[in-house]
């Protein structure tokens, strides 16, 4: 048993160079992400500004903060948000109703035609909504739908059921037939099957799937633009009404897109490692 | 020339934690057959993958040929890998993947494609194989195309990482026989990593064990048997394992079995030396001959495993103590629960350190 | 030396596979059906609806009701330029924009699945963008970022020369397709990523004992890995990019003139300013027809990507 004398990693020309490039892209890395985030950054900052300090040339970046514009936004915020968090929740929560059960019958215990079903669901996300918007707002005026909180959870859930079926399903298939034997043998149902067996192992891609669903509900403004008034708009519409007709408006402006996007930013952020995992579907191998 | 050396060489993964490879010494002569041999975690990969240029050293030097490659790529030294999983790639075809590396040596094609046929008939894979992709084979397959592609470079080195490893058992003793045959042909010197003994035993020229990140003993397959250096080897090598029992010193001998077992005049004299009042005993199985009665050492068969030509006996001895296991005929073994006895003659006894694990008077 | 044989025995009871029986069979269909009778009513209830009103002329301000006016809304689509070029302006944005978003996602991908000090956060940085309420980006970027008196990046360009450009004015199709790809970078980023990630390690260590560099590497195995995941990514972003709106809406309002108009915005200036909503349902018809054709082109792509879900049990 030797005791060797160790060397020091700068000595070896292949680890010093291997350093050197991982430092070098690294640099460009941050580069590349502080690039990408500074259009946010300036919101932010610019949010913070008094009006008079926003729409100047050069722009500034040194002045005195304020939260009147903060103030303001929050003042007007109240029904707006509401709308918004029951729209996103309520939809997300049907989506995951509707959406488990029926990943479970395309790839646990396929049905025989599964492919067609799949890409059934996909296909309605492939034709344009806006195709059908007149026929749509119609509709809404005579099933008096028309500006109801409701008809939104109906259409976003409509919207994102689709991407939640595939992102289910593809979690569903990692989990090991064994374990699904194993419960079958101890005499579990179907139910069962999904509530004690499946959905636990899955959760984490639920968590993912209900994600997704919640950023493309809590940002969608088409529909909301297009098929509410006053009862049930949104948070976007919310955004659009904080650019007047004349005036300035930039700090405003930035502050209502600031308060806007932090929800889904927050969760975006906090919940990253789900995003990701959602975002590249987990089970593509 | 293509001997492989490693001198001093060392790989710390983590600052103070305890080398993965410690000063590794070890001179593999050109077209030699050298297995690294031991339990996981004894650093034989490691060694493996440092030869390689997969793992950098932190400590000493590997050669090649007469050339320090320690600082060399892994590309520019003239080596072939079989890695434990095959690492096929798997969108290209079995052709595409055994000529992958002339490829990038810029060989035209035709040459390419004569090397590549050259190998897979060497290798018995068939021509319609060539156009597969790696999913569409089968696991023994794919091993060839494994080797297959290490082949065509026709290096001066091959390495190989455990590559029967993932091969059911028959498929496995075939392909042993195939590649120490295939080895001998082409005289590259190669070196094996891999975790099973009896696969070190019938392939390898040379074995080198290892444990712990040191190397234990280096000696051809007999030596090792016949000559254990230390308790560790004596206990690796040999399938089953030797019998090894800490026993106390008595006047003469040792205590085992309830009774006293005379020890051969130079390890009595070598533990006497190194003052020990116990020492560990080792027989092999083969060497606890039963004696209708005559024998020293008694005992009762707690299982009697029958393979056909042999049986194994496990019996434990009077006096306590973990159950020995012996080899017996396979035709009439003794029943289960039956009273035995057994002789040993005292050239076959081995005795180590209780501390160290050296052996004692070799 | 004589070969014995190995035959099976004849059954003695004729074995018909069965697969799965008729009951088992609707109890599998059971957990879809909520699902699925859910989307039919919601999604191709509209459409009927929308084919119903593309053979009537429907308009909102106007007191007539409806009547059956047979193809005339299809003709005057056909012959409409405004129609048409918003149909070519949505091809050529969507295009651009998910060709642009997976070449920096590529790149970006390949930067972030290299370990450096920080990688974490960089990475929440650069995912922020999709994160961001799309109508918060489009007025953010049209005000504070890209206006020509005081927005962020004349001054960032100044020093090259850039002079006060009014970029929605002068490059408005440009700013637009900008910011959408600003948006999906982040999610093709995050789909290569997922699939460099999961390249084994042990082919590209083969690969470097095999003689090749980094390019070659990348060319020849690392390519290749990744075409599922870049088909996906190509073909999940074009079905979210064809629908954009919010942008064309705040930054441009489908202007100057109708350089930036594509074809969701063209659609709601026809039910909303012009009310006319039997044009808007033909129009609507047309593009489903147009989406279902180069949809059966994704479906093959779609078998590919499928591939690697087998169902199972």
């Amino acid at each position: 048993m030797t005791a060797a004398t160790l060397r020091s990693t700068s000595k070896d020309p292949r680890r010093a160079r291997e350093m050197a490039g991982r430092v070098g892209w690294g640099i460009v890395a941050w580069v590349v992400a502080i690039a990408f985030f500074i259009p946010v950054l300036w919101m932010v900052i610019t949010a913070f500004k008094p009006e008079s300090a926003a729409e100047t040339w050069p722009p500034q970046f040194i002045f005195r903060p304020t939260l009147a514009e903060f103030r303001l936004v929050f003042s007007g915020w109240g029904p707006f948000v509401t709308h918004s968090v029951i729209a996103t929740v309520g939809s997300t929560i049907l989506v995951l109703l509707l959406g488990v059960p029926a990943s479970y019958a395309l790839s646990v215990y396929p049905i025989k035609r599964w492919r067609d079903g799949l890409f059934f669901f996909i296909s309605t996300k492939m034709l344009p909504i806006v195709a059908a918007i007149g026929p749509l707002y119609v509709i809404a005026v005579h099933t008096h739908l028309l500006d109801s909180i409701w008809l939104l959870i109906i259409l976003y859930t409509a919207m994102n059921l689709p991407l939640a079926i595939w992102m289910i399903r593809s979690f569903m298939l990692e989990v090991p037939s064994e374990l699904l034997e194993a419960a079958r043998l101890d005499g579990a149902g179907r139910v069962r099957e999904i509530t004690g067996v499946i959905m636990p192992i899955i959760s984490p891609g639920l968590v993912s799937t209900a994600l997704i669903c919640v950023i493309f509900a809590w940002n969608e403004l088409f529909l909301a633009l297009n098929l509410t008034v006053t009862n049930a708009a949104t948070m976007p519409m919310y955004l659009i009404s904080s650019v007047p007709q004349e005036g300035l408006y930039i700090a405003h402006l930035s502050a209502a897109a600031t308060v806007a996007s932090v929800p889904v930013i927050a969760v975006g952020w906090i919940a990253q490692r789900s995003l990701v995992r959602g975002l590249s579907m987990g089970a593509i191998k | 020339m293509a001997q492989v050396k490693y001198v001093s060489a060392s790989r710390v993964y983590t600052k103070g934690a305890p080398p993965a490879v410690d000063g590794l010494d070890l001179d593999i002569k050109d077209g030699e057959f050298m297995v690294l041999v031991g339990p996981s975690g004894s650093g034989k990969t490691t060694a493996l993958r440092m030869l390689a240029g997969l793992e950098p050293l932190d400590g000493g030097r590997v050669e090649i040929g007469d050339r320090d490659v320690t600082f060399v790529p892994p590309k520019d030294r003239d080596i072939a890998m079989v890695f434990q999983n095959y690492a096929l790639y798997p969108q290209k075809t079995v052709a595409e993947n055994m000529g992958f590396a002339l490829k990038m040596q810029g060989v035209h094609k035709e040459e390419r494609d004569r090397r590549v046929r050259e190998a897979a008939r060497l290798l018995d894979l068939d021509d319609q194989l060539l156009s597969r992709k790696p999913k569409a084979l089968s696991g023994g397959q794919r091993q060839r195309v494994a080797m297959g592609r290490a082949i065509v470079r026709e290096p001066q080195v091959f390495l190989m990482d455990e590559p029967l490893s993932n091969l059911d058992a028959k498929l496995r003793v075939q392909t042993r026989s195939q590649i120490a045959e295939l080895q001998h042909r082409l005289g590259i010197t190669t070196v094996y990593v891999t975790h099973d003994q009896v696969e070190a035993m019938t392939m390898g020229h040379r074995v080198a064990v290892l444990s712990g990140g040191n190397l234990q003993q280096c000696a051809s397959p007999r030596e090792l048997y016949e000559n254990p250096v230390n308790q560790f080897v004596a206990g690796f090598i040999g399938s089953p394992a030797m019998n090894l029992q800490t026993v106390p010193m008595v006047d003469g001998g040792v205590k085992i079995a309830g009774t006293v077992l005379p020890l051969p005049g130079p390890i009595r004299a070598a533990a006497k030396t190194a003052g020990l009042s116990e020492l560990v005993l080792g027989i092999r199985p083969e060497h606890l001959h039963l004696a209708n009665g005559s024998g020293e050492l008694p005992g009762d068969v707690i299982l009697v495993e029958e393979l056909g030509a042999d049986a194994l006996l496990h019996v434990r001895l009077a006096g306590g103590g973990d159950p020995v296991v012996a080899r017996a005929e396979g035709r009439r073994p003794p029943a289960l629960g039956a009273h035995v006895t057994f002789r040993v003659q005292p050239d076959d006894m081995f005795a180590f350190h209780p501390v160290t694990g050296a052996r004692l008077a070799a | 030396m004589t070969v014995v044989e190995d035959l099976a025995p004849t059954p003695n009871v004729q074995v018909v596979p069965r697969g799965v029986n008729r009951r088992e069979q609707w109890q599998r269909r059971l957990p879809l059906l909520p699902a699925l009778i859910y989307i039919v009513v919601v999604t191709q209830i509209p459409f009927l609806v929308t084919l119903w009103y593309s053979f009537q002329s429907y308009f909102f301000d106007v007191p007539q009701p409806a009547h059956f006016t047979g193809f005339s809304n299809y003709t005057t689509a056909f012959t409409n330029a405004a129609f048409r070029g918003s149909l070519v302006r949505s091809v050529v944005m969507t295009a651009t924009s998910v060709i642009v978003a997976m070449l920096l996602g590529v790149a970006f991908a390949v930067l972030l699945d290299r370990k450096f000090f920080g990688r974490g956060v960089a990475r929440t940085l650069i995912i922020t963008p999709f994160l961001v309420m799309p109508a918060a980006a489009a007025l953010v970027w049209a005000g504070p970022m890209l206006d020509p008196n005081f927005g962020l990046l004349n001054w960032l360009l100044e020093p090259f020369g850039v002079n006060h450009v009014a970029w929605l004015s002068t490059h408005a199709l440009g700013s637009v397709i900008v910011v959408m790809i600003w948006q999906w970078t982040p999610f093709m980023t995050l789909i290569v990523l997922a699939g460099l990630q999961s390249q084994p390690a042990d082919t590209l260590e083969a690969a470097k004992v095999d003689g090749a560099g980094a390019f070659a590497t990348f060319r020849e195995l690392t390519i290749p890995h990744l075409r599922p995941y870049i088909e996906l990514g190509i073909l999940l972003g074009s079905i979210y990019l064809v629908n954009t709106f919010d942008q064309v809406r705040l930054m441009t309002n489908g202007g100057p003139g109708t350089s930036t108009t594509n074809l969701p915005f063209y659609l709601y200036q026809q039910v909303n300013f012009a009310f006319n909503v039997g044009g808007a349902a033909a129009a609507g018809v047309i593009t489903v027809i147009l989406t279902i054709i180069v949809a059966t082109f994704a479906l093959r792509m779609f078998a590919r990507v499928f591939q690697f879900e087998e169902a199972g049990a």
